[in-house]
């Protein structure tokens, strides 16, 4: 069974392969065991509220119970930029005009910001290749908008991701190469690599404050600004399904776009339902598609729980499980759970 | 003889033929390149000169240098009292800012271009034209710097610090690398055009078109970069007349083409404090050394080139020629400077 649970020490070798196999461009989470247990013990700390909900970093293991291992992870800063100074480049437009000369040219310009300051990032998802099939993915980055939607209050009101930028198969960024790099001494994945484990300093001490104006840029480096590595198109899709939209930021090395979404707006979060557990002990058949499958979440803020179950469990007012998935879930006969669908189907379906 | 005196509206056909001898070879000059516009430049000047026009508030002077043979109008060359004439007078300041990171052990130069109205005011020596034939010689030295001896003479109503301008490269298919790489993007034009406007129309444009931030030099192309502050070639008798006048290039350089401005303190000028004011006595003699010779003030000023003696007495013997094109009598006040 695959159950989303909150990330422990025990989980720090699978995180750290995932890492490694992920490479170059994942700058939340880098591979680094230092710096991944770190990030393990606030995850800790968080889920044990040993320090305030707003200021924590959730991360989200997908667990193969049968394996005893953990496949995949995603999470949840609570806020981002209190710490260190969070930048993003704003793409804005700049007009110059002259009626004498009947000319009007408008010049795409990067802005230095620290717009996401105080907000919500969902970041680090990362997914065993073994694992991309069945809705996991779905599974894995869908159940924290349950666990935004559960504990807004801890959360902002809008929440936003960044998306991976472009670069080619040997790690190098067209943006980097004709911005970033005139301005470090460094490659783009050790740029990169230093934002991951927390050293944001040095970009406002080198990064250019002045803002850039695009055409200045060569062609390759324009084009990429705002737009999102192919590995990275089926993450995007899914966040533009949940209701996310491009906000105007993009990331100052890569150009990776950032998204943006209301937490209410979010679509799991609207879609979602409470049932009250009905625990059976009739089997059911459990091998269903994605589309007949729906994400139950257990509402508890330290010992989150989600996982997927027939849509044919449901009832108006409850939902069966089995004790299996009842244990697994932490739940008992009465609890109430939160419930959405796995996957929407496709629109021929309908 | 060579001849410098201000223009006068008689001269407006011999300075379009000019215009027309420069076109094979051209060099941006801030002299516009219509009849108009020289129309109009000559009748600043003319008023400026006749006292219509206070000298705080800038007199845009244009000169010519004329063949006293012929009447040939073979060189003009112009100063503006107050650079900008009132509006702002554009620049970029070339200027650094140290980017280093202590944690990273980096420290990098990054060079900087910040539009600049800072040379607003100051004295400014423009519209310099010259037949190409006779680039690097006696006449082309006497055209440029009678202007100084024209401060010189009349110091009162220019600045402490002068300025000039000079074209930037342009390469003979007619790219301008630091236009191409940066004005072009925010003036949707070609340079002769921008040039052409600069010339003739108020620059409330370029207020309009030219990026207001600061430019990072490293994100122009490298053509560019190789192109800030550097004269066009042939700019350069230009340059190294000025050089020698005293003139240096400073942090300014010219929005345009990214050409160098020359700065220099108007006392500090060869010109200005080897020149000495002495009595003009006509003489046969033939020897002496070569010297600038101006005489009068306002449209009343002449300068020429001629052998001149100096005597110990605070009068200098110049052969009745030079005296003859200056059209003053023997006694006459003059400022005498070393060519």
């Amino acid at each position: 069974m695959l159950v989303i649970r909150p990330l422990q020490m025990t989980d720090l070798d699978d995180l750290y392969q995932m890492a490694a196999e992920a490479g170059k461009g994942l700058t939340s989470l880098p591979a680094d065991r230092e710096l991944l247990e770190r990030k393990i013990q606030q995850t800790r700390a968080t889920f044990e509220q040993d320090c305030a909900p707003e200021a924590g970093l959730y991360l989200f293991a997908l667990d193969d119970t049968e394996q005893g291992r953990c496949v995949g992870v995603s999470g949840i800063q609570a806020r981002v930029g209190l710490d260190e100074v969070f930048y993003n480049y704003r793409l804005s437009n700049m007009v110059n005009a002259s009626k004498e000369l009947g000319v009007h040219v408008q010049t795409p310009t990067l802005h230095l910001t620290n717009d996401m300051t105080a907000t919500t990032e969902i970041c680090s998802l990362l997914l065993s290749a073994a694992y991309r099939k069945g809705g996991n993915g779905l599974l894995l980055s869908r159940c924290r908008f349950m666990y935004l939607d559960d504990f807004r209050s801890y959360f902002s009101d809008k929440v936003f991701a960044e998306m991976r930028g472009v670069s080619d198969a040997q790690g190098r960024s067209p943006l980097w190469d004709a911005l970033g790099s005139r301005f470090f001494d460094m490659e783009f994945g050790e740029a990169d690599y230093l934002t991951g484990v927390g050293g944001t300093s040095f970009i406002a001490e080198l990064m250019p404050k002045y803002p850039i104006y695009i055409p200045l840029l060569p062609a390759a480096a324009r084009a990429v600004i705002g737009q999102v590595h192919e590995n990275t198109v089926p993450a995007l899709n899914m966040l533009q399904a949940e209701g996310f939209n491009f906000n105007g930021l993009v990331d100052v090395f890569d150009g990776g776009p950032v998204v943006e979404a209301f937490v209410r707006n979010i679509r799991t979060v609207r879609d979602s339902m409470n049932r009250h557990v009905l625990i059976r002990h009739r089997p059911v058949n459990v091998d269903v598609p994605p589309e007949d499958r729906v994400m139950v979440a257990n509402r508890s803020f330290g010992e989150f729980r989600v996982t997927t179950v027939p849509a044919a469990c449901l009832s108006p007012d409850t939902i069966s499980l089995s004790q299996e998935i009842a244990d697994q879930l932490r739940v008992e006969s009465g609890d109430s759970v939160r419930l959405v669908r796995l996957k929407e189907r496709a629109r021929a379906d309908r | 003889m060579w001849l410098v005196r201000p223009a006068t509206h008689d001269d407006l056909d011999g300075i379009l033929g000019l215009l027309q001898l420069a076109q094979a070879n051209p060099v941006s000059s801030t002299l516009p390149a219509t009849a108009e516009g020289v129309s109009e430049k000559i009748a600043q000047s003319v008023q400026a000169l006749s006292g219509a026009v206070n000298p705080d508030a800038g007199q845009r002077l244009l000169f010519v240098l004329q063949a006293s043979d012929t009447g040939a109008i073979r060189g003009v060359a112009g100063i503006d009292g107050r650079a900008g004439n009132g509006q702002p007078f554009y620049n970029y300041r070339q200027d650094s800012l140290i980017h280093a990171s202590h944690a990273l052990g980096i420290s990098r130069r990054v060079q900087v271009l910040y539009p600049s109205h800072s040379l607003t005011g100051l004295t400014l020596l423009c519209a310099f034209l010259i037949d190409p034939d006779l680039v690097g010689t006696d006449a082309f030295e006497l055209l440029s710097r009678a202007r100084l001896l024209f401060i010189a003479s009349h110091r009162s109503w220019f600045t402490d610090e002068t300025v000039v301008e000079l074209a930037g490269v342009k390469h003979d298919s007619g790219a301008v690398p630091f236009w191409d790489s940066l004005g072009r993007h925010f003036f949707n034009m070609d340079f002769d055009t921008a040039d052409g406007h600069s010339g003739a129309l108020s620059k409330t444009f370029i207020a309009e078109l030219m990026p207001p931030n600061p430019i990072y030099v490293t994100l122009l192309t490298e053509d560019a970069q190789q192109a800030l502050g550097v004269p066009h070639d042939r700019a350069r008798p230009s340059f190294e007349l000025l050089q020698r006048e005293g003139f240096q290039c400073g942090e300014y350089i010219d929005v345009f083409d990214g050409g160098p401005v020359l700065e220099a303190r108007t006392n500090a000028l060869k010109s200005v404090i080897t020149s000495h004011r002495k009595a003009l006595r006509a003489s046969e003699r033939e020897d002496g050394d070569l010297c600038l010779l101006a005489t009068g003030t306002g449209a009343a000023f002449r300068c020429t080139l001629a052998k001149v003696v100096d005597t110990l007495d605070d009068a200098i013997q110049a052969p009745l020629a030079a005296l003859n094109v200056l059209g003053c009598q023997s006694g006459a006040d003059a400022w005498v400077t070393p060519l």
